[in-house]
């Protein structure tokens, strides 16, 4: 184990080397095209030995993805905001194929006005295609929960692509100190990829095949068991990559919630912000805590509940915006909830859209106009924190 | 709510089940009624069996858009269907089974006889004689026409009319003469259904589904028999033939194949009945006869 210091996107293309991809095909976007430039140059340099396929879209990205992982190669790609929009139907197919590619998503915000900075708008629009979905909070994450997602998506009881979600420039653009683990270590963790199906022309199989009226409710029946099935593996992957590498990620992460009134729940790199407006509202004596939403899909219900339900008021950041509804990740909490006897109130925000900066003094802020909204009974859908007008 | 008149329409891709079906709500509408046609949505083929329904009601809009399962009236534009599939299935007592058949009433009812009204007449026959082809969907609105009178035919003509232009007035002769040699036996209560065997479809449960939907058994098509879907028939003259082999390479269903003699011959369990070898046979040894199933 070595300490190095590395910018995410570097640190992806480290964990993707040492995963030992056979195929990548991808398509250059900003703030992603750091990862991709990287795994060309490994290549190109005889770092790593896998086949770059150069395309002329993100839809021929994924498309090209899907073929490999059908063959049995272990595939990743990495894409960000339009990119992940212009992939998308493909993003489906790769699901219902239970085809385990792993994609880095440098999480940006969509058009129009045209913005390259961050936020969560990407993510929200491929919520339900049935992938996986990780939050990375800093390089450190980026780089192990990437290696962690290539063992969850390629175990033989998931079968499902992943996506691991950094949030762009905010994370994918930073440079950080890593810890880089030995390839053996590396190897003891992430076993060789073994297919359950793959196209062979010697040992012929049809994949992506149509079905009538009759057969389709029964196959998005399959699908949708085996992504709520993967929480047991994506928590044994987590459980012994920590016995390894000695670093435990849970589908909900806490921070300082013991005896918390006033929860805030964020995901993404802001949870590290959002990290040090706790801590100061402790020092004031203040009972805060932060909630942290490390695994999207699957969504975690009953661990979500646990961490949450003793509180009095959850405060929930959305960094996309459900034009006309509520802010997703707010939805998903009032959804999750609403069978609980015991639940906190719920007061949403949305912030952080298109790179809006979001500092600890304005987390500090936003959770006392949470307390305070909360103390008028304005329970609104939510509230653009920050919003000028 | 008043009385709903529900009809199913058996046939097969490209006999007209559908236009029937179409043709039979604007006739209904026209005579102020309310209707519905629609067929059974699906990746159907020329000659694969198809369904089509109508609902008719004297007075109000139909809500329910489901497939009409237990229906008033079934008509069958095929007769080879009555053997693979079961066309009286859901059929109500009192109601009526219409079927195109060139065998006589009394011959169909010892098989096809129940607690409704049966009628047959010879459609393709009439639709061969009157407008040349097998299609039949006008020919059967008038052996409709004569058992029921959920439509009538003087809401039917403009229906038609516009439907087929220059070829109107031979679909409306159709009709009409299947109208009159239609017969109708009435039905007697105490008969019973026939109880036939027909293949039963069975789905697998999701568990039972290969992860992602694979298919794992190539070449299952070979177990399809698409040689039910013929209307009709490739027949070799060997006087003509010389074995060139034409027909083969052109079979869209590869189903051709030398038999002992050099002769080439159709696998009938695959044969479609599209005619193309019988088109582009050089010597014209081929010749597409009528299908005989029943």
């Amino acid at each position: 184990m070595k300490r190095v210091g590395f910018e995410s996107s570097f640190a992806i293309a480290e964990a993707v080397k040492m995963a030992n991809i056979d195929v990548t095909s991808a398509y250059p976007i900003t703030p992603q095209t750091h990862i991709v430039e990287r795994i060309a140059q490994l290549i190109a340099d005889g770092e790593l030995d896998a086949n770059y396929i150069p395309v002329e879209s993100e839809h021929s990205a994924m498309s090209g993805c899907l073929g490999a992982s059908a063959v049995g190669a272990r595939t990743f790609t990495a894409t960000a905001g339009q990119g992940l929009e212009l992939m998308h139907e493909v993003l489906y197919v790769a699901s219902s194929m239970r085809l385990p590619i792993v994609m880095s998503v440098c999480n940006r915000a969509l058009s129009s006005p045209l913005s390259i900075w961050g936020d969560h708008s990407d993510v929200m629009a491929v919520r339900d295609t049935g992938w996986i979905q990780i939050f990375a909070e800093n390089a450190q994450q980026a780089f192990d929960l990437t290696l962690c997602a290539f063992r969850i998506a390629e175990d033989p009881a998931v079968l499902l692509p992943t996506m691991v979600h950094i949030d762009g420039f905010h994370l994918s653009h930073v440079i950080e100190s890593v810890l880089l683990p030995e390839v053996d270590e590396v190897n003891k963790f992430l076993p060789k990829f073994h297919p359950l199906y793959a196209l062979n022309p010697s040992k012929p199989l049809t994949m992506g095949d149509f079905a009538t009226p009759d057969l389709y409710t029964e196959a998005k029946k399959g699908q949708d068991e085996a992504l709520r099935n993967s929480m047991k593996v994506i928590l044994q992957a987590w459980r012994e990559f920590g016995g390894l590498f000695e670093r435990d990620y849970f589908p909900v992460e806490t921070y300082r919630t013991e005896d918390a009134d006033v929860l805030l729940l964020t995901m993404g790199s802001f949870s590290e912000v959002a990290m040090g407006a706790i801590d100061r509202l402790r020092e004031a004596g203040e009972k805060v805590g932060l909630v942290k939403l490390r695994l999207w899909r699957p969504f975690p219900f009953d661990e979500f509940c646990q961490a949450v339900a003793q509180a009095k008021l959850l405060i929930v950041l959305d960094r996309a915006i459900s034009f006309g509804g509520p802010g997703p990740v707010c939805s998903e909490a009032k959804a999750a909830l609403y069978h609980l006897e015991k639940k906190p109130q719920i007061i949403g925000f949305i912030g952080g859209l298109g790179g809006r900066d979001i500092s600890v003094e304005g987390f500090q802020d936003m959770i006392h106009r949470g307390m305070d909204k909360a103390e008028q009974g304005k329970f609104e859908e939510f509230e653009i924190f920050g919003v000028r007008g | 709510m008043d009385k709903l008149t529900e009809i199913r329409w058996h046939g097969r891709g490209g006999q007209g089940a559908v236009t029937s079906a179409e043709l039979t709500a604007l006739a209904a509408i026209k005579e102020g009624k309310f209707a519905q046609a629609f067929p059974s949505f699906g990746p159907e083929r020329r000659g694969a069996p198809v369904l089509a329904f109508n609902r008719i009601s004297e007075s109000e809009h139909i809500r329910v858009r489901s497939a009409v399962t237990q229906p008033d009236i079934v008509v069958v534009l095929d007769p080879g269907l009555l053997y693979i599939v079961d066309v009286t299935s859901g059929l109500k007592d009192g109601g009526a089974l219409i079927i195109n058949s060139s065998k006589k009433l009394v011959d169909i009812k010892l098989e096809f006889g129940g607690p409704w009204q049966l009628a047959v007449v010879n459609a393709t026959t009439i639709a061969l004689e009157l407008l040349k082809v097998p299609i039949v969907n006008t020919t059967m609105l008038g052996a409709l026409l004569k058992v029921s009178d959920a439509i009538k035919l003087d809401f039917l003509l403009e229906p038609i009319e516009e439907r087929f232009g220059k070829l109107a007035q031979r679909n409306i002769e159709a009709c009409k003469r299947a109208y009159e040699e239609t017969s109708v036996a009435e039905p007697s209560p105490t008969s019973k259904k026939v109880e036939r065997a027909y293949a039963k479809e069975s789905w697998p449960s999701w568990q039972e589904l290969a992860p992602g939907f694979v298919v794992t058994e190539p070449g299952n098509a070979r177990s399809y028999r698409t040689g039910d879907w013929r209307a009709q028939c490739p027949e070799w003259n060997h006087d003509r033939c010389i074995k060139c082999g034409i027909c083969s390479l052109f079979c869209p269903e590869d189903c051709i194949r030398p038999n002992e003699r050099g002769y080439p011959e159709a696998d009938l369990y695959y044969c479609k009945g599209c005619g193309i070898c019988a088109r582009e046979c050089w010597t014209q040894a081929i010749t597409m006869g009528e299908e005989v199933k029943e």
